[in-house]
């Protein structure tokens, strides 16, 4: 497991498999935008986004979404604020602004937000 | 609204022979009242679709667009074997979404940085620049262009009514005063109304429209407490361009909305094309802004054709729906133009703007208006006639088209755009319920109806 900063430093992607995403990570989510849906109710009956408990990594499921790839451009980017499991969440210095690319073979390309992306928490 | 007040009159007189459709000189049979229906049923599910069956409605949307477009398509062929309405519809929309989608684009390849704290004084600044710039690359393409910055200066201080302003301000009032600002001002430029005649006519009421406006926002944003961002003030320039090559591409756009044959003779028709050159060049600019675009600045704007693929789709619709509406309307206003004052048709071209295309609005109101003095909005001659000895009509006419987009989400094209991108940026836009409930019946309203009291009473 790669902590958020080794992952993004190392440029360790992520994978993407139709509606699902899993990220070399362990963070919990506040706050999630895919194309215009902006998503915080990440609770079980939530049919946003499904967030399975895994050892070493994070397992996303888009539930609205049959395939991610059909709906999002290349230049279009999965929004994230999070912190990084073992982080003071009540901290706001601790939250962290990421987007996701989808990139060809299923691989996810993760980067902090740049101050040009435009992400209100 | 006309047609709800004598549904009776409809019914008793539909199917009855020869009227002339604005804009044309060709007869058509009325259509029944009923064809409002595909009509009425899409604007309730562009209504609701979003806030009850989200991504049902995302995946069908378009569907359902073409679908009601059909019905009313194959009605007017095959059952009143008019193929002209159906063409001049075809005719404005591509013209439409040429603008659009060109000015889209192109804005998607440039990126402006705005590094100013905001707060509320550099916001109405900011939002009156918007205003008066919206007159030069059209409300559209000032929407496109300054949303982003907008949104980057107020990014730690954001709630949805920053948005709110920037729609009614930028994205519909601004746009008044040229014909290039909004399309049903350039209608009337291409049935004979002089460019300058808008701004000559119109200046006291848009700065009065502007200001009250503004006011109204300075009073939300004084008391917004959140402070803007102190990085922005680091850097180097208040104002950053990237992708200024683009900006030739803009003025190739503006340029070309006068490539019209009816504005330069010179210009060759394409008839029977559906276009003319006009719309070639736009969507060539189109393509070349795309296809020589800067990667990163694609990327820094998150460019998707979702936006402009969803106006594209619900316009279709709308604009082919739309028409047994505005006959109806129009030989409505006809009948009764002897009762029709400057107030009527100041509340009633600014009431079904906010539902309806603006263009298709104000051209039939033209014609009704100039119906009353036996005018022909065909004949320039006989516009240039109207806006010297009437223009108070032709003024409550222009008002009520652009000003009145603002009331609702699809009153204006650009903006649905700006809710999109907006919540594309994580903002909570409010419902298409909740903008009419919350902001434009009590913001806008209380605004127009002292437009109305100083310059349309009577």
């Amino acid at each position: 497991m790669y902590t958020l900063d080794e992952a993004l430093g190392k440029k360790i992607n992520g994978l993407c498999y139709g509606n699902r995403i899993l990220l070399p990570f362990k963070a919990q989510l506040l706050k999630v935008v895919v194309e215009s849906d902006i998503i915080t109710d990440f609770s079980r009956s939530s049919k946003g986004i499904q967030v399975v408990d895994q050892k070493d990594f994070l397992d996303l499921y888009f539930l609205e979404y049959k395939r991610l790839s059909d709906s999002l451009s290349e230049y279009e980017a999965i929004k994230m604020v999070l912190v990084e499991e073992g982080k003071d969440v009540f901290d706001l210095g601790n939250h962290r602004k990421v987007a996701l690319y989808l990139a060809e073979k299923h691989q996810v390309t993760i980067e902090e937000t740049e101050a040009d992306i435009l992400f209100i928490e | 609204m006309l047609f709800f007040v004598n549904v009776a009159v409809f019914a008793s007189e539909t199917g009855q022979a020869g009227d002339s459709l604005a804009g044309s000189s060709e007869h058509f049979v009325l259509p029944n009242p009923f064809m409002v229906l595909p009509f009425i049923l899409l604007l309730a599910l562009i209504a609701t679709g979003p806030i009850f069956y989200k991504h049902l409605w995302e995946r069908n949307y378009h569907k359902i667009s073409m679908l009601l477009g059909l019905v009313t398509v194959a009605y007017y062929i095959v059952f009143l074997n008019d193929v002209k309405s159906v063409e001049h519809s075809v005719i404005e929309y591509l013209s439409f979404i040429a603008l659009l989608t060109s000015l889209f684009i192109a804005s998607g390849s440039i990126l402006i940085k705005v590094n100013v704290k905001a707060a509320p004084l550099t916001n109405v600044l900011f939002l009156l620049f918007g205003a008066v710039v919206s007159n030069l690359i059209g409300t559209t393409g000032a929407s496109m262009l300054l949303i982003r910055p907008f949104i980057k200066m107020n990014r730690e201080r954001m709630k949805p009514y920053l948005i709110i302003f920037f729609i009614f301000i930028v994205s519909n009032i601004g746009g008044a005063l040229t014909p290039i600002g909004d399309p049903p001002l350039f209608l009337g430029f291409l049935r004979g109304v002089p460019f300058f005649w808008v701004i000559d006519n119109v200046f006291v009421i848009w700065l009065l429209g502007i200001l009250l406006t503004i006011a109204v926002f300075f009073l939300f944003d004084i008391s917004n407490k959140k402070k803007g961002s102190s990085e922005m003030v680091k850097a180097k320039f208040p104002v950053e361009l990237t992708g200024a090559k683009n900006l030739i591409f803009f003025a190739i756009i503006i340029v070309s909305v006068f490539l019209d044959p009816k504005v330069l003779s010179w210009v060759p028709s394409l008839s029977p094309l559906p276009f003319g050159i006009r719309e070639i060049i736009m969507f060539a600019v189109a393509f070349a802004a795309f296809k020589t675009a800067d990667q990163e600045i694609l990327k820094a704007n998150e460019f998707d054709f979702e936006p402009i693929k969803e106006v594209a789709y619900l316009f279709i619709g709308i604009f082919l729906t739309m028409i047994p509406a505005l006959q109806l309307i129009a030989h409505e206003s006809r009948v009764y133009n002897h009762y029709l004052t400057q107030a009527t048709f100041y509340w009633s071209t600014g009431t079904l703007s906010s539902f309806l295309d603006n263009a298709p609005t104000y051209l039939n109101f033209l014609s009704a208006a100039m119906g009353k003095f036996g005018l022909d909005v065909n004949k320039a001659v006989d516009v240039q006639h109207f806006v010297t000895v009437d223009d108070v009509y032709l003024r409550a006419i222009s008002v009520g088209a652009v000003f009145f987009g603002a009331m609702t989400y699809i009153g204006n094209g650009p903006n649905f755009m700006v809710k999109s991108i907006s919540e594309r940026a994580g903002i909570e836009m409010p419902s298409f319920f909740t903008y009419i409930i919350k902001y434009s019946l009590p913001i806008l309203l209380p605004i127009f109806g002292v437009t109305w009291f100083l310059f349309f009473r009577g």
